[in-house]
């Protein structure tokens, strides 16, 4: 019987995640073709008001960046954490965790002037995140508990405790018997931009510089690293582990929580529990596209950003937003596949066959040398 | 409070369990197979709107629910295209399962939102028992799809217990070179093991649309696919202590729409102040605990998770 | 011939087989009689293990034929194997540790439906036809080695094996319990089957097992049909074999200073908690380089590991230039003054999918640093500095190192230990793997070291080497030092001795 394997390519192909995330978009746009055909749309139509609401113009532009700003924070929470090889899966929860904590400063010092409020609202926001974290990240890092469950588990508890708040404790009384919380003082806004953009996409950038600095550039960066790359090389340097694994997890739960407050002053009004609005979950999809890299959160983040601006546009021709879902589901499938195959080549075995590639595997020669 | 408001808790609460059991049974045979499926949000979704829409298009329960199943298997055959075959992570993958899901079901279904079905499952009044007092309403008297999914319960157990085939899926979910190299498919069984978990977490989406909330609308899923992912880690992944954490889980989903209206005191608290929102944490606070005892306890010896969870094979680099 | 090959229940013949850069076999040939149990000797990297993992069809041989039980045979994968009577037990067992010791046996072999009283019953029949305690019902993790080595024999018989492969199996096992091995191996023969036996030791060897093939090189180049009348120095000394030329001289003898390196009474676990080093006192002083010769697997890892501060010494002392450094972490031994090149190249002493920039300022990261910063043109320079000294062949510095070969692994790894000038160098197996002119440029950097004070302390196997650059020459037996030669009087055939355990008084 002849039967496919996947041989790992001797010559990476260079350049590689690039072109998948280029083929996965691809791919997603032949997808969403067909589905939107079968409907009676014209893809062609719907692709243009996409492209056309995302980029032309800058009230365009400026809604991109306003999606793309919490996909960029909360994209980088996870490539933080992922780039010691750990998944933080809960940026979603670390992100209402933050906004509450931020709401629940601004609540008791709505006193103060804004820019101090505001930064008042980010420390916090940082703070909120690293409190939901610090459980996972004292299990992994002392018990070995897979920080995957528990960061997931744990975006439930915040989404439901801000619910209830919004129902109980925190209800604004002058809201006429809806369960909302008040919004937040008017001086706590950031700073706009341009159109609905607001200087929380400069936050988002200069802390995507400031983490491309920190990994590539500083000592920390770099035991950080080698750690995540080869952990028996770095105990051999002299490095904790366990204390670059507890860093690296509760930084990643602060910079989601930061997501939180900048969305709590930015494009919010006040705390609910739609406020994360899918987007750490979405942060998760952008930083595994970005291979953990931050130039890639940028890029993924600003594509994502004008596929959530796209599928609210297309409403309006009758098509349904969660398109965009699809798309962006689409692009990551894409470029997983894509890259499986830059990496990885066919190879049709039989019983006549010799194997060419047949190479000893590591372990084969430790058994040879042991 | 009133005896009728008591029964009606507990037979919501048997259904909520079999929802959730339905859906972690499926979770569960995925990940003893060593496969994470973060996917079965997405997966409910999917199988709650084809179900739904297949339904109305038949006219039969049974055809709908088992065409949710089908669809349910084919997303599972996605997932264990990218993450057994191509070997992708699990994690990503069925993030993006759930996510495209989600959507793929909302798109799918825009048309059918507010429609009502023709037909539903309708209770079995087992003859006989359903008129014992208490119990009869409550064990006796449910929808077909309680009684099928106790039995696929027992099954599951018994499959994974007591055949080859358990046996072979325990295997590769703790060692796949073991397996294979004592001549099992490895990715024959995880495929397997995925596309059957997508079935039950589709027939677990039917169930909810055809006959605990009729209809379709987008959302319906509400996270009971992620209480069904942290109920395979809250029973330890054994079927038996599935069953049981289902019945707790479906308890709380039950009493959450009904705490108001519970007039009574337990441990000094007001039951009805209680915030629904907040009872609605307890499963997840719950796993999270059980999860760190787990490793606690079994930290000198083999924890009852699979070992090889969430990490894929290649045969090359064996 | 044919009637010949009926003769016999396993017959390799001419096998070849090649990997990128290496040649694993090279028209090795082996005929193991039935009912007999046959030891396959050689040194590492001889061929062995590549050999019987053609048998047992995880290689596909690029050449020559293979035989079982008289019919020619074309394994596509390992099931083939055992299905045509190949039962492989690897060092690194296959068992799956939560389930049971009967499911173990019965998995890929199991029938339809399991009743667990069943087959526990009959697995008990079958361990008990062997003289092999084994209580079905336990989970295998609780097992010590030797009761999981009894299960993966099991697991070939419960399949009908009718050739038994065992690769180094009493590597992990106490002596009582080889004893009780050899005895249940013995067993099976009488029943019919045979045994093929991987080992380096000789005692065993020659207690065991009724023939004997030696590979070296990848070519058989002795067989020895009674193994009762053979000479076993004569038999260590085929097996360690010669290596072909390469080989630096030291120069003469300079006199060696301080002590730079001492350990006292030393003794360390191995990863599975078992003795690995008992009480192990050893010397390194300034300016000379002090050998350790041993048969693989007598405790040298654990020695280099336990004197580089990643293994914990269950006893004794470590003194590093006259402080005790026997707490001190990795890092802070390596501030102190310790070099260390480790085994395991890739992995542990260097990071596969880092950059060579990166790699190379693994030890001196912290003193290329400004504030916060990492100065990269700093650790460029370095690098550079180090790729350039030291001959290593790189494309560009920022690839990752996996690419790169053995040779010019090893100088990146070594020259970024020496550029700190240490007082102590510890290479364990620095040439293993190496071609030729790599061999040259590596010894030739220890001997430098040597001239420059440093006190050098090299784990090899490969005796050639040791004899030619050693000041003393220690051999290593089941952990512990046997035997302390002068390099320059002591004969191989003494050195095989003494790492066979047959220590003259």
């Amino acid at each position: 019987m002849i039967r496919p394997v996947l041989a790992r390519r001797e010559k990476v192909i260079p350049g590689t995640q690039a072109v998948a995330f280029v083929v996965g978009i691809a791919v997603a746009l032949v997808l969403g073709v067909v589905l939107l055909s079968t409907s009676g749309h014209s893809p062609a139509e719907v692709y243009e008001r996409m492209f056309d609401s995302a980029f032309m113009g800058s009230d365009s532009l400026a809604r991109t960046l306003e999606r793309a700003t919490p996909l960029a924070l909360t994209g980088l929470a996870v490539a933080v954490a992922g780039s010691m090889g750990l998944w933080n899966i809960g940026a979603e929860g670390q992100m209402m965790a933050g906004a509450t904590i931020a709401a629940g400063v601004a609540m008791v010092a709505d006193g103060l002037s804004g820019p101090l409020l505001i930064a008042v609202m980010m420390v916090c926001g940082v703070a909120g995140g690293m409190v939901l974290m610090l459980g996972p990240a004292l299990a992994r890092s002392h018990l070995g508990v897979s920080e995957i469950i528990t960061t997931l588990m744990l975006v439930y508890v915040a989404i439901r405790v801000v619910e209830w708040l919004e129902t109980g404790p925190w209800k604004d009384p002058d809201s006429f018997g809806f369960a909302v919380i008040e919004p937040v003082p008017e001086q706590a806004s950031l700073p706009g931009l341009f159109g609905r953009a607001n200087i929380g996409t400069l936050i988002a950038l200069g802390l995507l510089i400031v983490f491309w600095l920190a990994v590539s550039r500083t000592a920390w960066g770099y035991e950080l690293r080698l750690a995540g790359s080869s952990p028996n090389t770095a105990r051999y340097a002299g490095i904790s582990l366990r204390r670059k694994i507890l860093t690296a997890l509760l930084l990643s739960g602060g910079i989601a929580g930061l997501a939180g407050a900048v969305q709590l002053t930015g494009s919010a009004t006040r705390l609910e529990s739609g406020l994360s609005n899918g987007y750490g979950f979405a942060g998760i999809i952008v930083a595994a596209l970005a291979l953990m890299r931050p130039s890639g959160v940028a890029v993924a983040a600003v594509v994502f950003g004008a596929v959530q601006v796209g599928g609210q546009s297309i409403q309006t021709l009758g098509v349904s937003s969660a398109i965009s879902d699809i798309l962006q589901a689409m692009i990551l499938f894409g470029a997983l596949v894509a890259a499986v195959f830059f990496n990885y080549r066919i190879r049709w075995t039989g019983p006549a066959g010799q194997l060419p590639g047949d190479e000893p595997e590591e372990a084969d020669l430790a058994v040879e040398g042991a | 409070m009133s005896e009728a408001a008591l029964i009606g808790l507990f037979v919501a609460t048997v259904q909520f369990g079999t929802l959730v059991f339905l859906a972690a049974l499926g979770e569960l045979i995925s990940e003893r197979a060593g496969v994470l499926n973060l996917g079965v949000e997405g997966m409910m979704a999917m199988g709650a709107v084809s179900g739904f829409m297949v339904g109305l298009e038949t006219g039969s329960p049974w055809a709908a629910f088992f065409a949710a199943a089908a669809v349910g298997a084919l997303v599972g055959g996605f997932h264990a295209l990218v993450s057994v075959v191509l070997g992708a992570d699990q994690v990503v993958s069925g993030l993006a399962l759930t996510i495209g899901g989600l959507g793929l079901a909302a798109y799918v279904g825009r048309n059918v939102v507010g429609e009502r079905p023709e037909t539903q499952f309708t209770d079995l009044g087992i003859a006989g028992l359903a008129d014992i007092r208490w119990f009869g309403e409550i064990f006796f008297d449910q929808p077909p799809v309680v009684y099928l999914t106790v039995g696929l319960g027992l099954a599951v157990w018994f499959v994974l217990a007591r055949t080859r085939l358990g046996l072979a899926l325990r295997a590769v979910g703790e060692s796949a070179p073991t397996t294979d190299a004592v001549g099992h498919s490895v990715m024959a069984l995880r495929s397997g093991a995925v596309m059957a978990g997508g079935a039950f977490a589709g027939a677990a989406g039917a169930f909810l649309s055809l006959y605990m909330a009729p209809g379709w609308t987008e959302g319906m899923v509400a996270g009971r696919g992620w209480i069904a992912v942290a109920l395979v880690i809250f029973g330890a992944w054994r079927p038996g202590r599935l069953a049981l954490g289902a019945l707790l889980f479906g308890f709380t989903l039950a009493l959450q729409p009904r705490l108001q209206s519970f007039d009574i005191e337990l441990l000094g608290v007001e039951v009805s102040r209680i915030s629904p929102a907040l009872l609605g944490i307890l499963p997840f606070v719950l796993t999270v605990v059980v999860l760190v005892i787990i490793s606690w306890r079994y930290r000198h010896r083999p924890s009852p998770a699979p070992a090889a969870l969430g990490l894929p094979y290649r045969r090359e680099e064996r | 011939m044919a009637s010949e090959n009926a003769d016999h229940a396993v017959w390799l013949r001419g096998i070849e087989k090649q990997f990128p850069g290496v040649i694993a076999c090279a028209g090795a040939d082996l005929r193991v009689r039935p009912g007999t149990i046959h030891a396959l000797l050689g040194e590492n990297g001889a061929g062995k293990t590549t050999l019987v993992n053609v048998l047992a069809g995880v290689y596909r041989p690029d050449g020559g034929e293979v035989w079982v039980n008289g019919q020619r045979r074309h394994f596509h994968s390992p099931a083939d194997a055992i299905a045509a009577g190949v039962g492989m037990v690897y060092q690194e067992f296959r068992l799956v540790p939560s389930l049971t010791v009967a499911e173990n046996i019965v998995l890929g072999a199991a029938p339809r439906l399991l009743r667990s009283s069943e087959i526990e019953n009959r697995v008990a029949e079958l361990s008990a036809a062997y003289g092999m305690a084994a209580d079905p019902s336990r989970p295998v993790w609780q097992l010590s080695m030797g009761e999981r080595q009894r299960v993966e024999i099991l697991k070939a018989l419960w399949r009908d094996a009718s050739v038994l492969v065992m690769d180094e199996p009493t590597a992990v096992l106490t002596p009582g319990e080889a004893a009780e091995l050899g005895a249940a191996l013995r067993a099976m023969a009488d029943d019919g089957r045979s045994v093929i036996y991987i080992s380096h030791k000789l005692d065993e060897v020659v207690a065991f097992c009724d023939e004997a093939t030696v590979l070296r090189l990848g070519k058989t180049v002795a067989t020895v049909e009674d193994l009762e009348t053979v000479d076993r120095a004569a038999l260590a000394e085929l097996m360690v074999g010669s290596s072909e030329g390469g080989y630096v001289d030291r120069p003469p003898p300079i006199e060696a200073g301080g002590e730079a390196l001492v350990l006292d009474g030393v003794s360390a676990l191995s990863d599975r908690g078992l003795p690995a080093l008992s009480e192990v006192t050893l010397t390194v002083r300034s300016g000379e380089i002090v050998g350790i010769a041993g048969v693989s697997g007598n405790g040298q890892k654990e020695l280099a590991e336990t004197i580089a501060g990643l293994r914990s010494p269950t006893g004794g002392r470590v003194e590093l230039n006259q402080q005790d450094v026997t707490q001190t972490p990795p890092g802070a031994r390596y501030r102190l003054g310790l070099a260390y090149v480790p085994e395991d190249r890739l992995g542990v002493g260097l990071a596969p999918k880092m950059s060579v920039v990166d790699n190379s300022v693994v030890r001196s990261y912290r003193s290329q640093r400004q504030g916060l910063m990492l100065v990269m043109a700093q650790c460029l320079g370095f690098c550079r500095d180090l790729v350039e000294k030291f001959g290593v062949r790189v494309g560009r510095l920022h690839d990752p190192v996996a690419g790169l070969s053995g040779g010019n692994l090893q100088r990146l790894l070594l020259g970024r230990e020496l550029a700190e000038q240490p007082s102590v160098l510890v290479a364990a197996q620095p040439t293993r793997g190496l071609d030729v002119q790599g061999v040259a440029a590596i010894q030739s950097h220890l001997v430098a070291q040597r001239a420059d004070g440093v006190g050098v302390l090299l784990i090899s196997e490969d005796l050639d080497e040791l004899l030619a650059l050693s000041d003393r020459l220690m051999v290593m037996y089941e952990g512990r030092v046997v035997a302390e030669l002068d390099p320059d009087a002591a004969t191989r055939g003494e050195v095989g001795s003494a790492m066979a355990g047959q220590v003259s008084a």
